[in-house]
């Protein structure tokens, strides 16, 4: 570990280790197996693995979806679905079996000693009753307080989840709320007994980074203040870092390897959690390929022998697809389940890149020097040119102003990446250009051509074979009741691109090997994919009409982790093998630092700032992209715990004497604002 | 973590058969190409004990095996439908009623323009020489109860396709293409707030009453339900991203319409085809019953209309053709219903 992280090391993991190993579990589970039925099948969903829960301690759980994190914590709750049901092993609570429990005795568990919080906010509220009354019923059930003193209870607990002018609050309805608070209520209710143990269930994905960070602020808070247990299930290895004492990695229903956050960060055992760490675009080299895990995570429709691991891991042993590993102990507190541990399995050093994990930073970031940058160029290119856009849906009184004023050029040949949170007009902006959203004013140019409104039909075709989007739901943008072979080839077949039948087939085979698939694949139906494999789909039925310009809307958010370099290496290489433009929309800071050449940044309807990655990073100017910036989630704990989070507040700004402009503050960095702040910039800079 | 410490202590004990790893067989180089389409051994005494700790040869194909099942659903609809056995058992009992209709006539002694005797064969009770008696004018009730029964199901069959057909056309477009909505839900009021009686009465004295017009007529004022149950549906896919993907790509209405949303709603549509085609049964019968139906071709609505007019006299007129459209109504709601449960994604578990 480096000096500098040391300095910056604000939670010792030592200590707490001690302490850990020092206690009696407060939970502990065992051998436990999950068996769900399934059209007459048989789904071995958690398989036989064992955890130990210590007081007051932050457990994270990581897994890619199927991992079977979340079904492994139901259990603890007695939440499993109705066709599911643990067939082995025992989950000891308080000297009681949990496995063994009726309906009857979950009662006294569930919500009192061991409570929930569930992924969406919306859907785990009443939207029928008020907040108050919600929160209320919770107290006056497990608290036995009433009337008055119930509501004063209510009353403390909003302050304590950090609502402010609770007794407003306690008459609105949940959609009165914003996402993130409507996530602090079903954590008010949760807390509202004092639970000794707290299950979130991925209690931000569904929120912006800005408000992520401030949840996860007020789950460590209530922690301390209440000290509970909390069990932290996510798939984002950012939030573990920011919460998590000791980190449980899951892979096709067990715990492959668990240990104090320090261990499994920087030591990592298995090379699953190697896999895992080195696909972060944080850790990887702009320009060059991420380190990405090929294939897609097991099915629990296959049998698993052996380490479930096994057919995607380059150091495979023989014995790997024979037997299944036991867990070995690498310290106290650090087991792993991998066949490489033993004594007999030859030596494999950890890949490089976890030991650049020790030396991120927000600050640096590993770059290739020799990468060409096409807005650097002199000779560059102008592809597409936004001016003065307006987009606005719904009429009169109804109206609203998505997209407002925004001007920007892409050139040929770069990544230009558009970052904003939900309801930021990003998407609709992708949109706007492929037409698919009219615009209402102002005017989208493509190669000095116009394309938006009414345009010839001639002028339409050629739109179309040279502009294409690929869409952010892998599992909504394919059509279900179609073949791939059909969904490739729909844009070829809607201008005739191909001689015959023959031909057509070729080129749907030509596509599929180009983004990595299979060619037999073509006969399948979208539903036998992974979602790693459906996105890439997805990219084949836009490459095969040979566009020039791709807007990507949110490619990879919606996958795995393990999957996510997979598809951003291949849009990388598909830059480079074809020459494509992309406009790259995303929420993810990350991983728009690791593709993009140049990135605006987009906040209710307007872009506020437009540089080049590395320098938007070094010097944002704006208070919206700084607050921006200090929200994202850091993989490495020490400095993850130790950032300092800035709230943009839109009050800062005096826009009533002057009104704002959009500035071209440094060579290629502009900045939105009026010449009062344009001087704070400047001196900032040191201008 | 008991039982899994007890393992690895077993695997220490566990006697260490000749570990030299040989070098040139370990692999570092992660760029190498590798080897396909290597089988792997299936047990541990399938391999040598020196060779386990060996690293295994990387398999990419094996690393994108699609692991997911061959789920299929259609099959597994047609799996759930042969579950309900009532429902299997009344439609291949209408089947063969159906197939008897044309067989019907031939082993019949008379056939159905049998000139009448009103005299000395009215109502003449079933015996070994009238299967099924006589009619009031004398004609053989056989030849006409099967006959009628054979009109009947053609005309249901036919007005439920045209109505389907009509209905899952117009609520398509009036589902995808917002311009239109306005047009097509007008269009749908106006003709719907007035009851279908009036139109059909109207109908029936101004053109004329046969098979074909109220046929015809049917069809016209019969597909409003199904096109708004489409319309709605259509709503549902009409902005997921694979519609915005195909309009990206340039897809024109029709084919989008066609290869994007119709496939979606076919177990809507047969559903609603099943439940129409008793419907259509029943609405013929009471257009008969109220006169608004040509009553020189024998159908099952004129017959039991004619059986009801000299009820409680020769009950055996009504009990045949009444006999017969309850078999068929039956015999659809069971289906529609199988048919509806079967195609809940809910019940393929």
């Amino acid at each position: 570990m480096s000096e500098m992280t040391n300095k910056l090391n604000t939670i010792d993991f030592d200590e707490r280790a001690k302490k850990i190993l020092a206690q009696e579990p407060i939970l502990s589970a065992r051998d436990v197996e999950v068996t769900f039925s399934l059209r007459g099948k048989k789904l071995v969903a958690i398989r036989r693995t064992s955890l130990d829960l210590y007081e007051g301690e932050t457990l994270a759980i990581v897994g890619e979806s199927g991992s079977g994190k979340s079904v492994f914590t139901k259990c603890f709750v007695g939440m499993l679905d109705k066709n599911g049901s643990i067939t082995n092993g025992s989950i000891m609570y308080e000297g009681e079996d949990l496995t063994k429990f009726t309906e009857k005795d979950w009662l006294r568990i569930r919500g009192k000693k061991i409570a929930m919080v569930t992924q969406d906010p919306m859907t785990s509220l009443n939207p029928l009753k008020t907040i108050g009354y919600q929160i209320q019923e919770s107290v006056e059930l497990h608290q036995g307080l009433k009337g008055k003193a119930a509501r004063e209870e209510v009353y403390r607990i909003l302050n304590a989840v950090g609502i402010p002018d609770p007794e407003r609050r306690y008459k609105q309805y949940p959609h009165e709320f914003s996402g993130g608070m409507r996530q602090r209520v079903v954590i008010a209710i949760a807390v509202a007994c004092r639970p000794q143990i707290l299950i979130c269930d991925e209690p931000t994905t569904a929120l912006d980074v800005t408000i992520q960070a401030q949840i996860l602020d007020l789950i460590r808070r209530l922690q301390k203040e209440q000290n509970m247990t909390i069990i932290y299930i996510t798939h984002d290895l950012g939030v573990v870092a920011n919460v998590a004492d000791r980190v449980a990695v899951m892979y096709g229903g067990q715990i492959i390897e668990i240990g104090m956050a320090n261990e499994v960060f920087f030591d990592p055992q298995h090379p699953y959690t190697w896999a895992l760490l080195s696909a972060l675009p944080q850790l990887g080299v702009k320009g060059e390929k991420l380190p990405a895990i090929d294939g897609t995570p097991p099915s629990l429709f296959n049998k698993i022998q052996g380490d479930a691991f096994a057919p995607r891991n380059k150091h495979a042993l023989n014995i790997d697809f024979l037997e299944e590993p036991p867990m070995y102990e690498v310290t106290g507190t650090h087991t792993v389940k991998s066949w490489l541990r033993d004594h007999r399995a030859p030596k494999v050093e950890q890949p490089d890149s976890i030991s650049r994990l020790s030396e991120i930073s927000l600050k640096s970031n590993g770059t290739d020097p020799n990468a060409y940058h096409p807005h650097l160029d002199p000779n560059r290119e102008t592809l597409i040119e936004v001016k003065n856009m307006q987009v606005t849906f719904g009429t009169g009184r109804k109206k609203f102003v998505a997209v407002d004023d925004v001007n920007f050029k892409i050139y040929k040949g770069e990544t230009f990446s558009l970052v904003g949170e939900s309801g930021s007009g990003k998407t609709t902006i992708g949109r706007a250009i492929v037409r698919i959203n009219p615009i209402t004013s102002g005017e989208v140019l493509f190669k000095g051509e116009r394309i938006s409104g009414k345009i010839s039909r001639e002028m339409d075709t050629k739109v179309i074979r040279s502009m294409q989007m690929i869409f952010q739901d892998p599992m909504a943008s394919l059509n279900e009741r179609a073949k791939v072979d059909y969904i490739v080839s729909e844009g070829l077949i809607n201008y005739h691109l191909y001689k015959d039948e023959h031909d057509r087939q070729d080129k749907v085979q030509q596509a599929l090997q180009e983004v990595g698939l299979l060619s037999e694949f073509s006969s399948r139906f979208p539903h036998e994919f992974s979602g790693g494999q459906r996105q890439r789909i997805g990219i084949a039925r836009s490459l095969i009409m040979e566009p020039e310009f791709i807007v990507a809307d949110e490619p990879i958010s919606a996958l795995d982790v393990s999957i996510r370099a997979q598809v951003l290496n291949l849009l990388n290489d598909l830059k480079k093998s074809r020459g494509l433009t992309y406009l790259f929309i995303a929420h993810d800071l990350s991983v728009v630092r690791f593709i993009s050449d140049r990135i605006a940044v987009i906040h209710k309807g307007r872009i506020v700032e437009l540089a080049e990655a590395e320098e938007l990073f070094a010097h944002p100017l704006h208070p919206y992209t700084k607050a921006l910036l200090s929200a994202v989630p850091n993989p490495n704990p020490y400095i993850e715990r130790s950032k300092k989070l800035l709230v943009y507040d839109p009050s800062v700004h005096h826009y009533d004497k002057e009104g704002p402009k959009w500035v071209e503050i440094l060579p290629d960095h502009f900045v939105y604002g009026n010449s009062e702040e344009m001087d704070g910039y400047r001196k900032e800079i040191g201008l | 973590m008991d039982t899994q410490e007890k393992k690895t202590v077993q695997e220490a004990e566990a006697p260490v058969v000749n570990m030299t790893v040989n070098p040139d067989k370990v692999d570092t180089d992660p760029n190498r190409e590798r080897p396909r389409g290597r089988e792997y051994p299936k047990s541990r005494s399938q391999m040598p004990e020196d060779q386990l700790f060996e690293f295994a040869e990387y398999n990419a194909m094996a690393a994108e095996k699609i692991g997911y099942s061959n789920y299929s659903y259609w099959r597994s609809v047609w799996a759930n439908f042969l579950k309900k056995k009532p429902a299997v058992i009344m439609s291949i009992m209408f089947l063969l009623l159906f197939i008897f209709t044309f067989v019907a006539s031939a082993i019949g002694k008379y056939d159905i323009h049998m000139a009448p005797d009103p005299i000395n064969r009215m109502y003449i009770t079933p015996n070994s020489e009238y299967w099924f008696g006589t009619n009031a004018i004398g004609q053989d009730y056989w030849a006409q109860v099967w006959y009628a029964t054979r009109a009947s199901i053609l005309l249901a069959v036919l007005v439920s396709l045209g109505q389907i057909s009509l209905g899952v056309v117009i609520g398509l477009i009036w589902g995808y293409v917002r311009k239109l909505d306005r047009f097509f839900t007008e269009l749908y009021n106006l003709i719907d707030n007035v009851p279908t009686i009036i139109y059909m009465t109207l109908i029936a004295l101004m053109v004329g009453k046969t098979m074909l017009t109220m046929g015809i007529a049917m069809v016209a004022f019969g597909w409003l339900a199904t096109a708004r149950n489409v319309r709605n549906l259509v709503f549902m896919y009409r902005d997921r991203e694979y519609n915005l993907a195909s309009r990206c790509l340039g897809t024109r209405l029709g084919r989008i319409l066609y290869r994007n949303i119709f496939p979606y709603l076919v177990s809507v549509i047969i559903l609603r085809l099943a439940l129409a085609i008793p419907t259509t049964i029943a609405y013929e019968v009471t257009l008969t019953y109220l006169g608004l139906m040509d009553i020189m071709v024998p159908s099952l609505g004129n017959l039991l209309s004619a059986a009801r007019a000299v009820f409680p006299r020769a009950t055996f007129t009504l009990w045949f053709p009444a006999a017969i459209v309850s078999i068929i109504t039956i015999t659809f709601y069971l289906v529609g219903n199988a048919f509806s449960d079967a195609c809940d994604p809910r019940n393929h578990v």
